[in-house]
């Protein structure tokens, strides 16, 4: 079946702003958006996107549908059977077509220290209970693909809000029994641009591919937050 | 190769997106947060009502019967019929929202639930394996 869908074009060089672009493409029942991509691409070379597993393990292929931020691998043509608009992931600058910088979310990544911090020299591995992996096991679902951080207009109204998937982070290692970098995390969470800085839309649960419900562990990282400012305020 | 137009652009450079003023009519999502959002409007005026019985309660009989009065007019018995309503809706988006920021299902009973899913299907597997050989 041929289908028609549309891809927001966009050259560094020659364009000030995407444009839209149609193309045909052959699509069956199991036609997803990525395929489609790689079909208008042997169409015409010049188009650019990313992507690598087309099993929604990566992160890469992070494009706009019809507005809402999806993987393109995870999104199938036959759920759009009108019209099908393919842009660059929202909120971040658009380098050309559908790849976007993605340096903001890495450095608000890097900027909550997430991996394990634990100063004990052991040779033993770090036990875990179950009860203490259920504990943060869903936010370690988090493959970085940045699609909460383009549902979040917050994070569009001010690129210096930390965002979902890195406060998720934080939280995920917070909750971590063999972490003991919390106090190292905490004043990012608790600043300006931290867990305060989200109003609860909710929007990024609803996107997240892996179900890791970044929104839940935000407002979390907010009962968190206002613990270590109550502690905060007998310490001194 | 596609058409490319002709360009009037003066540097190369990524296009940095800009976020349009009415981002919150742009879908469902977003009319429905606002919605959320929205309802302290009616919720406040009922407030100030409430607020302004209590004060002409301390006042004299005849600002109490002024404020009876007052509250039964219809346009305000509307506004408050509308602070209800937005009261309800709040309400079951709070209870939706809540679980999820203080989550009281303890990490325990979810690992018990796992024993018991674990249980049921190796029960399940059980049943329909031995029934096949």
């Amino acid at each position: 079946m041929n289908k028609s869908i549309s891809i927001a074009r966009y050259h560094p060089e020659q364009d000030n702003q995407p444009r839209l672009q149609a193309y045909q493409v052959q699509s069956d029942h199991s036609t997803s958006v990525l395929d489609a991509l790689l079909q208008v691409q042997q169409q015409d070379p010049s188009l650019g996107f990313r992507w690598s597993c087309r099993m929604a393990i990566c992160g890469s292929c992070g494009v706009m549908v019809n507005g809402i931020p999806k993987l393109g691998c995870k999104t199938f043509l036959r759920d759009y059977p009108d019209e099908l608009t393919v842009s660059a992931l929202a909120h971040f600058a658009v380098e050309k077509d559908l790849i976007v910088d993605m340096q903001p979310f890495l450095q608000h990544l890097n900027a909550v220290k997430p991996y394990l911090i634990n100063s004990e020299q052991s040779a033993e591995p770090h036990r875990q209970t179950p009860a203490q992996l259920a504990k943060y096991q869903q936010f370690a679902n988090c493959i970085n693909c940045g699609l909460c951080y383009s549902a979040c207009p917050q994070f569009g109204l001010n690129p210096e809000f930390l965002g979902p998937a890195a406060i998720t982070l934080a939280q995920r290692y917070n909750l971590d029994s063999r972490d003991q970098g919390k106090a190292a995390r905490m004043p990012q969470l608790n600043g300006k641009n931290g867990v305060w800085s989200c109003t609860f839309v909710g929007f990024c649960s609803d996107v997240c591919p892996k179900k890791v419900d970044p929104a839940a562990a935000i407002n979390q990282g907010k009962v968190a937050s206002a613990g270590d400012f109550i502690i905060s305020m007998f310490k001194s | 190769m596609s058409d490319k137009p002709v360009s009037n652009k003066t540097a190369p450079g990524p296009y940095q997106p800009v976020m349009h003023r009415y981002w919150w009519l742009q879908h469902r999502y977003f009319r429905l947060y606002m919605l959320r959002e929205a309802t302290v409007l009616p919720l406040l005026f009922f407030i100030g009502c409430l607020l302004y019985g209590l004060y002409c309660l301390g006042q004299s009989e005849a600002q109490w019967q002024g404020w009876l009065a007052f509250m039964a007019q219809p346009w305000v018995v509307l506004l408050n019929l509308l602070a209800f309503i937005a009261s309800l809706f709040h309400a079951k988006t709070f209870f939706e929202l809540f679980p999820r920021v203080m989550p009281l299902a303890p990490a325990g009973f979810m690992i018990a639930g796992q024993w018991l899913a674990t249980l049921l299907v190796a029960a399940g597997l059980i049943v329909i394996l031995g029934g096949w050989i």
